[in-house]
């Protein structure tokens, strides 16, 4: 576009230095605290994190409710965004517009609300005893349920508006086409649906799952200490026992567990063109 | 131009020179809640009778004994309010200096468990408070810390988690009430973790329990008095538990840094923090429950505090020094008992 390369890099300059300065610098020095150990440099923080039991609890329970909370959102995602491109353009305006529209309210507030729905004489409770279902409320907060069921809520929107974008870029007659030549409708969507649209599966996953795996107030309110997942626990060592040896070993923890997802999930997308 | 100049310099300085004509300046390292009023109740008028000005570093203990150990050669602040197991620890690294009390002449007036914490009067406790089990006195009845393990709180029972200052409290009257002996209060520990399944949640704010409570998803929970009046705000049948065994609680210290420059100073105002004035004002605001007991409070103040003789004579307490050298111990007998 410029005639002149150094018009380009003056441009971008500002943006880099930004970056560099407020991202790239502190996550460095606080990365590099992780693999300083008294004797030079090490992974002994990482051994010493990895042999408590509690802790690798902890890791086990942030991958599965990670992973898990990304199957959900893909499930229900692609039946809302299959319906949702279904539609004539103004009402999926709308339809796009009502599933953006929890990404507006605060998430504390949303949280907030499931603690009502969850809890002893809420909702949910109100429904199970009166149909009987249960003599007893069930104990639902406070438990991997109920923080599996606000992550859900907090990111499906983000795996919903993935896949109606990917799905909108699919070409109008393919879906026709494979009918008229005789695949029914699950062949449909695993052969030609789901592969056309793997794209913004991998991205709409690797928001939910970096979501996911990186919220602190959903499991903080409807977890807390009996379900602690990687970002409660940080938040744990740094504000209470002032330990920001192991907060930066979760960090880095946190940032393998978002980029081994993301590498995944598209090894896997590539695994299915061939 | 020389001249308009030399004015000018003349004039700034001039403007200058009162702020800082050797007004004596103290500085004080606080935890950062209820500044304002302490300001109002305690800081204001020390200046106006000592002519100096107080200068407050707030911050949580950690942060603020951290700050004292990297500024130990040549220390900026003069006096320091600290929990009393932080205080321990800034002695043992000899940061602070022991305490002449025989200069403090509000020094007879305090109650006796805030006398002497730390050993060596290293440390005058300025205020404490009591920590207790409040329970919903319509559904179950509260009259030992044994009760906490009655069937009917199974699932209704909300306790600190270890990380919060409460915690290590619950284990030390769980290890007593059952006749635990060692200093790692393994009794405690496996105790509480016969109940955890029939516990809520180990809570970590205590704001939290308000909410609780309301939505009748707790019967009892362990907590100090300072969650006591949003509590009682619910307008529901709680009760505040005096166990058989007695209440614990916590106590937070006055201390004096070693190497200060103000250090006479430093003794005036840390004797003005104990006086009756002050501490009745600072109760009557509802900062700081008082530690000298010539304080005279209306009922309906001294039920949101921990107040009176009684309550101050029959508070069990974790020495410090015990606190230091175990809590490592009680975390992960807590992490692999209890948080599992």
């Amino acid at each position: 576009m410029f005639e002149d390369r150094r018009i380009g890099i003056a441009l971008a300059a500002p943006a880099v230095l930004f970056v560099m300065l407020a991202f790239l610098l502190p996550v460095g020095i606080l990365l590099s605290g992780s693999v300083t150990t008294p004797g030079g440099w090490g992974i002994s923080r990482f051994t010493t994190f990895f042999a408590e039991p509690l802790y690798q609890e902890v890791v086990w329970r942030t991958l599965r409710l990670g992973a898990l909370v990304t199957l959900a959102s893909a499930a229900i995602g692609y039946a809302a965004a299959l319906a949702i491109v279904d539609t004539s353009p103004a009402t999926k305006g709308r339809l796009v517009g009502l599933f953006i529209l929890p990404l507006m309210i605060s998430p504390v507030a949303r949280t907030y609300a499931w603690i009502v729905i969850l809890g002893r004489t809420g909702l949910v409770n109100q429904v199970v005893t009166g149909l009987g279902l249960s003599d007893e409320p069930l104990r639902l907060l406070f438990t991997e349920t109920a923080v599996f069921i606000g992550l859900v809520q907090l990111f499906l929107p983000l795996m919903v508006l993935s896949l109606v974008s990917a799905l909108e870029n699919l070409p109008a007659d393919v879906v026709p086409a494979a009918r008229v030549l005789g695949a029914n409708w699950i062949a449909v969507f695993f052969r030609v649906i789901l592969p056309l649209t793997r794209e913004g599966l991998v991205i709409g996953g690797t928001l939910v799952f970096t979501g996911a795996v990186t919220a602190y107030i959903t499991p903080a309110v409807l977890g807390g200490s009996k379900v602690l997942m990687l970002e409660t626990l940080l938040y744990q060592r740094v504000s209470v026992a002032n330990d920001y040896v192991s907060a930066s070993v979760i960090a880095v923890i946190l940032i393998a567990m978002s980029v081994a997802a993301n590498a995944l999930l598209k090894r896997a997308a590539a695994a299915r063109k061939r | 131009m020389r001249i308009a100049l030399g004015i000018a310099v003349a004039l700034a300085s001039a403007v200058a020179a009162p702020a800082s004509a050797q007004q004596p300046t103290l500085v004080l390292s606080a935890f950062g809640v209820a500044q304002d009023q302490l300001r109002k109740d305690l800081y204001a008028p020390f200046e106006a009778k000592c002519g100096c000005k107080i200068v407050v570093e707030v911050g949580n203990s950690a942060d603020r004994l951290a700050k004292l150990e990297a500024r130990k050669a040549n220390p900026e602040v003069d006096i320091a309010v600290m929990a009393d197991v932080n205080a321990l620890e800034a002695a043992n690294k000899g940061l602070i200096d022991p305490i002449d009390v025989s200069k403090l002449t509000n020094y007879d007036k305090l109650y006796d468990v805030v006398k002497d914490p730390l050993g060596n009067k290293m440390g005058v406790g300025y205020t404490y408070y009591a920590t207790s089990i409040i329970y919903r006195s319509d559904k179950v009845k509260i009259e030992s810390w044994t009760d906490l393990w009655k069937p009917e709180l199974k699932g209704r029972l909300a306790l600190p988690n270890i990380t919060t200052t409460q915690g290590p409290l619950l284990l030390f009257m769980a290890d007593r009430a059952f006749g635990g002996t060692t200093p790692d209060f393994a009794t405690g520990i496996n105790k509480v973790s016969e109940i955890k399944g029939g516990v809520v949640t180990f809570y970590e704010r205590a704001a939290q329990l308000a909410q609780l409570f309301q939505q009748d998803e707790i019967w009892a929970a362990v907590t100090g008095r300072f969650n006591w009046p949003l509590l009682k705000k619910l307008n529901m049948p709680l009760a505040w538990a005096t166990p058989k065994e007695g209440l614990t609680g916590g106590l937070n210290v006055l201390v004096l840094t070693k190497g200060s420059k103000n250090k006479e100073l430093a003794m005036r105002f840390m004797d003005e923090w104990l006086s009756t004035e002050a501490q009745t004002r600072l109760a009557m605001s509802q900062v700081d429950s008082p530690a000298n007991k010539e304080v005279k409070l209306p009922p309906e103040i001294a039920d949101v505090l921990t107040y009176g003789e009684d309550t101050a004579k029959g508070l069990k307490l974790i020495p410090p020094a015990q606190m230091l050298a175990n809590r490592e111990a009680w975390v992960s007998g807590w992490n692999s008992k209890i948080a599992r």
